[in-house]
């Protein structure tokens, strides 16, 4: 099964401007022996047909490959995160996932979701949408740890009604090639949506994240803030659109890329863009990229501790501001406790 | 303890030490004092191996090692404290953290245990308290929004825990007020153990009253013109440069 080859289905070209520098092209020409859906170990859960027009092409790979949507609707507050751990084992596989996550009114949830693989030349093409209603407060931590000679495309669509919090957190661990598109269309008003990622890739990891947000409701905000740390060969785009329309007034929409390049041959692609229709809001957007700093090394150096530790000191430092970001205590245990040996 | 030899160094190319002599002896107060740019920091960067500057010629002993072949963390657990001018924010590393590694990699350095946990409170505890510095600093991030005067304070809950054998002061007093000073004064004077050896920079006359030099050393073009003792500090503050016959050479 070639991407390229499905009938009907038109996915982006080289040249689109919102995908432009996402590197496609290996997992669209590649023949995967099978296609497969991708089962969630939990019993009982709604499955509905996925009928949505999503903001971009990529939904509809999944949708088109299989268009069943498991839905989890969470209608009381829960007091642990609801953990979904992803396990690819079979090689030259193509596996789909669809899941709708419903967080009825003012209900607070949290959901962890680790995407981890042992197999070779296998992709996981997974639509994920959620749908925080009033006065719901949601927090999603997504861990991507899939490995070379594997793909992870990663669409997430985000639907906040009035007063609702979404905040979403990714760590990009792998160093397979990794697509992150999430789009929010902020309809309502008084959203609050943030969106943090650290990205500490290494090898030849080749990672994407498609940002698009858009501000339709009054008095919305959106933070996406993303923390780049990139050894070896690794590359990445960073690519981040936030629109505010003519009504959306007093919104608030902030982007922020901080990237540190730990090689020579390591890259990144930012372009954070804000296209504002209106003069009441409060917005910024800004990209950094350099080395760790040399006066902050020297300091640690001069009391003693060696380059190596200070080394390592500075860049969880930097790594740690997308931790620290984290509301829910129990998300942030999982996430520093962490291994991969414990998840494949 | 220390002996400098003809040392010359430069920083972006441009001579800034031109052939400086000094040697100091264990348990001796040195103090560096000199016209801006005379290039009195650039000596206790050199000695502290700062990536500015490139020593082109002379010799550093220390402790009968050649210092120029150890790096910046070697020269720091060899007991090289240098006190900065501005010290540097660091988010995100928090203080205490900060400052037990750094006691954990001194005493790995000389083949001792790290320190543990309760070992390092009760430090914190008994010398933050043996002169009322505050211990809340090391609940934050390294220097992060400190004021200047905390930032000082901070590099002096350092210098007592690191304990090193030669501290180098460099305008530790600029920007404090006047019971800053004297706690700097405490801290020096307390550590002065007649092993201990002091290099501090200073331009006036109030951390000398407090902190006695045996030796003054004024500064000028990169090399030491006069050397006296602390009725030098005095006859400066009384004359000023010109005054005891120091030219301007940068004009």
């Amino acid at each position: 099964m070639r991407l390229n080859d499905i009938e009907g289905l038109v996915l982006p070209a080289k040249k689109d401007e919102e995908f432009i520098k996402v590197n496609f092209a290996e997992l669209f020409s590649y023949d995967f022996k099978n296609t497969q859906n991708y089962n969630f170990d939990i019993m009982g859960l709604e499955i509905r047909k996925d009928t949505k027009k999503y903001a971009n092409s990529l939904f509809e790979i999944t949708k088109n490959l299989d268009n069943k949507q498991v839905v989890l609707t969470i209608n009381s507050n829960i007091p642990e995160p609801i953990c979904l751990i992803h396990k690819i084992n079979e090689d030259e596989t193509f596996f789909t996932n669809s899941l709708k996550i419903e967080v009825k009114e003012n209900v607070k949830a949290s959901v962890i979701e680790v995407f981890t693989n042992t197999s070779t030349n296998s992709a996981y093409c997974v639509n994920r949408s959620f749908e925080v209603n009033e006065n719901a407060d949601f927090e999603y931590a997504k861990i991507q740890d899939i490995n070379d000679v594997n793909y992870l495309l990663f669409n997430l669509d985000i639907d906040q009604k009035d007063n609702s919090k979404c905040k979403v957190t990714n760590f990009e661990y792998g160093n397979g090639v990794i697509v992150n598109n999430i789009v929010n269309i902020l309809d309502n008003k008084s959203c609050d949506y943030e969106l943090n990622s650290l990205v500490k890739s290494k090898d030849s990891a080749n990672t994407a994240n498609v940002i698009k947000t858009v501000h339709n409701g009054e008095s919305s905000i959106s933070n996406i803030n993303f923390k780049h740390s990139l050894k070896d060969h690794s590359r990445t785009v960073f690519k981040a659109l936030s629109r505010v329309n003519e009504k959306a007034f007093y919104s608030k929409a902030f982007q922020n890329s901080n990237t540190i390049l730990l090689s020579n041959d390591a890259a990144i692609y930012a372009q954070p863009h804000l296209e504002i229709l209106i003069d009441e809001l409060e917005a910024s957007h800004g990209a950094t990229t350099g080395t760790l700093d040399k006066d902050q090394l020297l300091y640690l150096q001069s009391r003693g501790i060696n380059k190596n530790l200070a080394y390592e000191i500075l860049l969880k430092a930097f790594e740690s501001k997308i931790y620290d970001n984290i509301d829910d205590k129990l998300i942030k245990e999982f996430i520093d406790s962490y291994e991969r040996k414990n998840y494949v | 303890m220390l002996e400098i030899k003809d040392l010359k160094v430069n920083i972006n190319d441009k001579e800034i030490l031109k052939g400086l002599n000094l040697n100091i002896k264990e348990g001796e107060v040195h103090a560096l004092m000199g016209i801006n740019g005379a290039g009195k920091s650039t000596l206790v960067k050199t000695l502290s191996a700062h990536y500015d500057c490139v020593v082109t010629e002379g010799s550093i002993t220390y402790k009968k090692k050649d210092l120029l072949d150890l790096d910046v963390s070697d020269r720091a657990n060899e007991g090289i404290f240098m006190s900065f001018q501005n010290p540097i924010e660091v988010p995100g590393v928090n203080n205490s953290y900060f400052l037990k590694t750094a006691i954990s990699e001194k005493r790995k350095y000389a083949g001792e245990d790290e320190i543990d946990t309760m070992d390092f409170l009760k430090l914190i505890k008994e010398q933050t308290s043996k002169f009322n510095l505050d211990k809340k600093l090391l609940q934050r991030d390294l220097n992060e929004g400190f004021s200047g005067g905390e930032k000082k304070r901070n590099e002096l809950i350092q210098l007592l825990l690191l304990d090193p054998d030669l501290i180098m002061l460099d305008e530790i007093d600029s920007g404090l007020d006047v019971d800053a000073i004297k706690t700097v004064a405490n801290v020096v004077n307390a550590m002065l153990d007649g092993k201990k050896s002091v290099l501090m920079i200073t331009h006036y006359d109030r951390l000398l009253e407090l902190i006695k030099p045996d030796f003054v050393h004024i500064l000028n073009d990169g090399q030491i013109v006069k050397t006296g003792d602390y009725s030098l500090a005095l006859e400066l503050d009384e004359k000023g440069y010109e005054g005891i016959g120091i030219k301007d050479e940068t004009k």
